[in-house]
């Protein structure tokens, strides 16, 4: 079984479509993850490498001793050793066993969330203590020392030769592309369901208690708001996040190693989408992440054409074009493409209805709040009514 | 003959001190963590290679060269970026954002910088490196065994004297306290700043190429030492260029020492953990004394010991006296 292919200007328009999909869920989840800590909560996060790929580890290295644990096969005491062999057999047995396979995809997801949120747990010890300055570079030095140990520590992933990863989307048929369409399926749940919960965070009174926290953090805790709670809440939340979608990513690609997990490839581009679509808005960072995506991967198809006339790699020219991107938004247009609207609150109609039976009995006794003649005459009412 | 690993813990430790001297300086005008800092090393890394490599001239002459490159990019990039930035308002935030926004261009560039001399000049290995063997040798050892402590001293009492003794360093000091009633008084804070720059940026090109006679470069690898420069700042206090060089000697003296010390006892694997060791007395520092070494009071703890051993003292001379039969 094949998924059709349909050309345009030589390129499978298909395949390319399922590969930005995939890659668009994946950062999708992990920017609205950051969006949670950066956007909301102001915690800027310069770290979130060490996150996703912490995700990554737990899918590279526990999901599969696990499988070969259920399944039997022999790991003859060193599974990194063996892996090729290990591999071969655990393909084979899960490609028969979707239920197995799924079972173990989700218990690979749900013990990344658990390692993401004990890491992020860690992490909120300093980050509700330090200023965002030093905070950065703590969580920055942390993520560069979390790569070299991932380089040099073999056991776990194998360093950075890295290691396989058993194919749990074996079931799905033998054609690659019918795999990856199922696997956008699975990601497509999951980045929509991430969306639902960061909008529905976003527009609830834990959303307006975040930003309250980042904008006045003596003001929140004058209203008895536990900034340090919320705080640390959230981090933990969103590291929980970003490690699912790293070992869903590694689950994907079939192999993880430690060279992918980079300051550059989790940190600064999760940032540049954040910043492209506008911080503390959902939507601008959909918006944010698709855009770089779609960028990304047109100039992945384009630059083959430019290879041989430049006397150098074209993948360098993206680093540059990103970062002077971010700058530029940075400079010109620093809320983003879709900058943070005011918290969405109750309609002053719906208000004043709800407040209605208690007006009308305080009614003799003087101005009553959300009346309308009050609100449009009255200087002391808030100028800007909110809208919905 | 010096061991191997007091030859490294010397040479580290005056490299880190020199790197984090110039981080705090940046940091200490803007008040930004400049995440670009790494590269700056880098530029240094690559000034030297290429003057190595390309036209085979021995890589110390090319530390004037590496500190003007590195000086001019940094007044660049702070003219360029930070102070743009800022004068619209940016937060903190975004301009940090912005310093690993650079950051990644570097890399960016010295990609394209080390792919064009790989191709034009035929030299290989120019994204990644050994390090070059060009150093000369003194009474049997290294030259950087000299020449980087050397370099640490004379910049550290250069800076001293200069911003104790001379108009402008005065200035710049007062630039840096309290910018606003500096300008009241009619000094130039702009200049002071941007000549902070041009010295940060100097620095870290000059210990960049002194590093790649002693440690791999590559493109990233000014980066890669960000672990170590940032631990050796936040111990320094990030707030004085002398306890950074303190903090960057401490840095580098502990982690060669703490390293080897624990591949003669646990085996060589302790060798991953090696920048786990800067990043711990970060941790450390952050905790405990978040100002940093300059912020302890010395005075404090110094004293009562010093009183304890007098007491000691006292009480042995006492004996002591007894014993003779005095």
């Amino acid at each position: 079984m094949d998924v059709p292919t349909f050309f345009l200007f030589g390129v499978n328009i298909i395949r390319f479509m399922i590969d930005l999909m995939i890659a668009f869920a994946l950062y999708l989840v992990v920017s609205l993850s950051l969006n949670l800590e950066a956007g909301f909560a102001g915690v800027p996060n310069f770290g979130k490498v060490m996150f996703v790929a912490a995700g990554a580890v737990v899918a590279g290295s526990v999901s599969g001793r696990l499988a070969a644990f259920i399944l039997g096969v022999n790991t003859h005491g060193n599974y990194n050793g063996f892996i090729a062999q290990i591999i071969t057999q655990l393909d084979s047995s899960l490609s028969g066993n979707a239920v197995l396979s799924i079972e173990i995809l989700l218990l690979g997801v749900l013990l990344a969330a658990a390692i993401g949120a004990s890491l992020g747990f860690l992490t909120s010890y300093p980050a509700i203590r330090l200023r965002e300055d030093y905070l950065g570079m703590l969580l920055l030095a942390s993520a560069q020392l979390f790569q070299i140990f991932l380089g040099g520590y073999e056991a776990l992933i194998g360093g950075t030769q890295g290691i396989e990863v058993p194919n749990l989307f074996g079931w799905a048929g033998n054609g690659i592309e019918v795999r990856d369409v199922v696997v956008l399926g699975f990601l497509a749940l999951f980045a929509g369901l991430v969306y639902f919960y960061a909008e529905r965070v976003a527009r609830s009174p834990l959303g307006r208690t975040l930003r309250a926290v980042r904008d006045n953090e003596v003001a929140a805790r004058a209203l008895g708001k536990d900034d340090v709670a919320i705080r640390r809440n959230v981090i933990i939340i969103a590291s929980a996040i970003s490690a699912m979608a790293g070992a869903l990513l590694t689950f994907y690609v079939g192999a993880v190693n430690a060279e992918s997990w980079t300051r550059i490839t989790w940190t600064f581009w999760i940032w540049v989408m954040l910043i492209i679509g506008g911080a503390a808005n959902n939507a601008g960072v959909a918006l944010g992440a698709f855009s770089f995506t779609f960028l990304f991967k047109v100039v992945d198809q384009v630059k083959f054409y430019f290879q041989g006339s430049i006397p150098f790699d074209v993948n360098w020219l993206e680093y540059l074009m990103f970062a002077s991107l971010l700058i530029l938004i940075l400079a010109f247009r620093p809320g983003g493409i879709l900058p943070e609207k005011s918290s969405v609150t109750l309609p002053w109609r719906t208000v004043a209805e709800i407040m209605g039976p208690k007006s009308k009995a305080r009614s003799s006794s003087g101005p009553q709040f959300g009346t309308p003649e009050r609100a449009k005459g009255d200087p002391d009412e808030p100028s800007s009514a909110p809208t919905t | 003959m010096v061991s191997q690993y007091v030859l490294d813990a010397v040479v580290y430790a005056s490299l880190f001190g020199l790197m984090a001297v110039g981080l705090t300086l940046t940091y200490l005008t803007t008040k930004v963590p400049n995440f670009a800092y790494g590269s700056f090393v880098t530029i240094g890394g690559y000034t030297s290679f290429s003057v190595f490599r390309i036209n085979h001239v021995n890589p110390y002459f090319a530390v004037p060269l590496a500190f003007l490159l590195g000086a001019v990019v940094s007044v660049a990039m702070y003219l360029g970026v930070l102070r743009t930035l800022a004068r619209r308002g940016s937060s903190l935030v975004a301009l940090m954002i912005s310093t690993l926004a650079i950051d990644i261009a570097f890399v960016g560039i010295f990609g394209i910088y080390s792919d064009y001399i790989g191709s034009y000049y035929r030299i290989e290995n120019t994204k990644n490196f050994f390090r070059l063997l060009a150093d000369f040798s003194l009474f049997g050892l290294p030259g950087l065994f000299y020449v980087t402590p050397i370099s640490l001293a004379t910049i550290t009492i250069a800076l001293f004297l200069f911003l104790t003794r001379t108009k402008f360093g005065v200035a710049m000091r007062a630039s840096v306290e309290n910018p606003s009633l500096a300008r009241v008084l009619g000094i130039d804070v702009e200049r002071a700043y941007i000549f902070a720059w041009f010295l940060a940026g100097g620095f870290a090109a000059t210990a960049g190429s002194f590093s790649v006679l002693w440690l791999q470069g590559g493109t990233t690898f000014g980066s890669g030492l960000i672990v170590e420069i940032f631990a050796a700042s936040v111990l320094g206090g990030l707030a004085s260029v002398y306890g950074a060089a303190l903090g960057g000697l401490i840095i580098g003296a502990t982690e060669i020492l703490l390293t080897q010390t624990g591949i003669a006892v646990f085996g060589s694997w302790i060798s991953i953990y090696q920048k786990g060791f800067p990043l711990l007395i970060m941790v450390i520092t952050l905790l405990l004394f978040p100002r940093g070494l300059v912020s302890i009071n010395w005075h404090r703890i110094i004293r009562p010991i010093a009183v304890f051993v007098g007491l000691i003292g006292n009480r042995l001379g006492e004996i002591f006296r007894f014993v003779r039969g005095e």
